[in-house]
């Protein structure tokens, strides 16, 4: 059987920042998938992703990026990388002309035409300062100048956050666009997880620094389920079978691990399909 | 590397601008002066002061007040051109930083084009005044093209030194401290300028608190003329001193850099 290709791999990650510690985090992404990367806001997907293009230094642990590791020499491993960040970067006066200048003199890549058709289709203005475009606009430019350069990998960071649904969906559609190509990958991190369960082949769930859940999301929703029952029948549901139980007035809501042991077992309770959102909460609750 | 050098140069746009008015200023104000050392009112104050006996002023002295005053508008397009915190303080408000992080360059080469663009502004700064030095040294006798090259070189040298060490501090401080960073670069060069002539400094003192008597007085306000005869014949020195410089900030610089990784 043909080895899957890891694109991105981490062992035991470590990074410490006293107040707050990425505490050795291992996971991969298969070459060809869209990998979501859920968390709360702090829960340490942003350091993560800085880890990984080595903006920042790690304090331990091992990373590789396309089967090499960041320790040789990640600035040429970032000719194949393109990122996108939730805050735009580009100084305000810059135009789309001026960001064309810049970025084909740095990639070696860059393909300009490809960057102003990206602009014509966004209906970005080439000659406009770009502290002009809105948030949406800004977006797109930024997916515009990290699909320009024949990127094999987008890294992206809070992407959708703060856009409106119409924007939201445009950017998905695009990205499920780029992972046509059957080498093409996508990290992308959000706290939306309504955008990665339409997109995400696999999930990385971190919380509090770290990696709580890691799997193909199909195999992850398939397996999980909520479990509905009168707080008094909560106890008679194996404890095997529990991820987080709450109580409340209204009754027991229980994440299981195994939906379709559960039904077997409990034929009588409502056992529903938990969506990734659903599954972060108690997994988080859980922890804490 | 290239694009950072431009970006750089982008964010120096408006000092360009400055640079450009600046410049025209100073060919427009050059003219004049030479014109009214020769025929105006500068050189009929200039002959009111030789006459005037209790100044003890020779025809050297007033020449040389003449090419200090001259000297001074030329450097005005080198000095304008030269001032690097700019760059971070923009790269600082965009968050440029975290975009350079994930480019396919180099530290080395990040951290080594920041130190290019100033140079290569320095360098059109130089160009543009050694272009009006020639305009000049053929329109008036008060310094000869060689004089005013000297003068271009040690200005340019020394707003080199302060551009690396303001680099350094920049790098050291990190962003949004630009204007530690700039203080602390002249305070440097205040600091190892008082070092190096630290005898010379003292006389000056002496003489401006009125402590030293007349002869020795009149000794030391040669002093000045002799600073300004380095400027001219000796800029090769400041120019050594701005090279050492920049390869040792550009060296600190980097191990800060990487030490910091995302700082640049």
């Amino acid at each position: 059987m043909e080895e899957i290709k890891k694109v991105i791999e981490l062992k035991d990650v470590t990074k410490d920042y006293g107040d707050f510690k990425l505490n050795a985090i291992s996971f991969c992404v298969p070459e060809g998938s869209v990998c979501g990367f859920i968390g709360q806001n702090g829960a340490g997907k942003t350091t993560t992703i800085n880890l990984i293009l080595d903006v920042i230094k790690r304090d331990a642990g091992e990373i590789w990026v396309f089967g090499e590791s960041i320790d040789q020499d990640s600035a040429h491993l970032r000719e194949n990388i393109g990122v996108v960040f939730a805050e735009m970067g580009f100084h305000e006066f810059m135009t789309g002309k001026d960001i064309n200048t810049m970025m084909k003199n740095i990639y070696k890549n860059w393909d300009e035409e490809i960057f102003f058709t990206y602009l014509k289709r966004f209906s970005l203005p080439s000659k406009k300062r770009c502290g002009a475009f809105s948030r949406g606009m800004q977006m797109k430019l930024q997916i515009a100048v990290a699909l320009s350069h024949h990127a094999k990998m987008l890294i992206m960071d809070e992407p959708t956050s703060g856009l409106d649904p119409i924007v939201r969906n445009e950017m998905l559609d695009i990205f499920r666009e780029f992972v046509v190509e059957e080498d093409h990958t996508i990290l992308l991190s959000s706290h939306i997880t309504a955008d990665l369960e339409k997109l995400a082949d696999e999930v990385v769930f971190i919380d509090g620094g770290r990696i709580i859940l890691t799997g193909n999301k199909d195999e992850i929703l398939e397996k999980h389920g909520l479990l509905k029952c009168r707080k008094e029948d909560a106890d008679k549901v194996s404890e095997s079978l529990i991820i987080h139980k709450e109580i409340s007035s209204l009754g027991a809501e229980i994440l299981i691990n195994d939906r379709r042991a559960a039904a077997k077992l409990y034929p009588d309770f409502i056992i529903e399909p938990a969506s990734l959102e659903q599954i972060m909460l108690h997994y988080v609750s859980r922890e804490r | 590397m290239k694009g950072l050098i431009y970006k750089d140069i982008l964010c120096l746009k408006k000092q360009f601008i400055n640079f450009c008015f600046v410049l025209i200023g100073v060919v427009i104000v050059s003219i004049m002066y030479v014109l009214s050392a020769k025929y105006g009112n500068l050189a009929r104050a200039g002959a009111q002061m030789l006459s005037e006996t209790e100044n003890h002023l020779t025809k050297i002295d007033v020449k040389n007040l003449g090419s200090i005053a001259l000297a001074l508008f030329m450097l005005l397009p080198i000095a304008v051109v030269g001032d690097i915190t700019n760059a971070f303080i923009q790269d600082g408000t965009s968050g440029f930083h975290k975009i350079s992080g994930m480019l396919p360059v180099s530290i080395e080469k990040r951290v080594l084009a920041r130190f290019l663009s100033i140079y290569a502004l320095f360098a059109m700064g130089v160009l543009v005044d050694l272009c009006l030095a020639g305009i000049l040294s053929v329109l008036t006798d008060l310094m000869t093209f060689a004089e005013f090259f000297g003068i271009i070189i040690s200005a340019a040298s020394v707003m080199s030194i302060f551009s690396a060490l303001a680099i350094f501090y920049c790098f050291l401080l990190g962003y949004g401290k630009e204007q530690y960073a700039m203080l602390l670069s002249i305070l440097t060069m205040i600091i190892f300028f008082i070092l190096l002539n630290f005898g010379k400094v003292k006389t000056l003192f002496r003489i401006m608190s009125g402590a030293l008597p007349e002869p020795e007085r009149a000794d030391g306000s040669l002093m000045m003329w002799d600073a300004f005869d380095f400027l001219k014949e000796k800029a090769w020195i400041l120019l050594m001193a701005a090279v050492i410089v920049s390869i040792l900030s550009y060296g600190s610089s980097l191990v800060i850099a990487k030490r910091k990784r995302g700082m640049i």
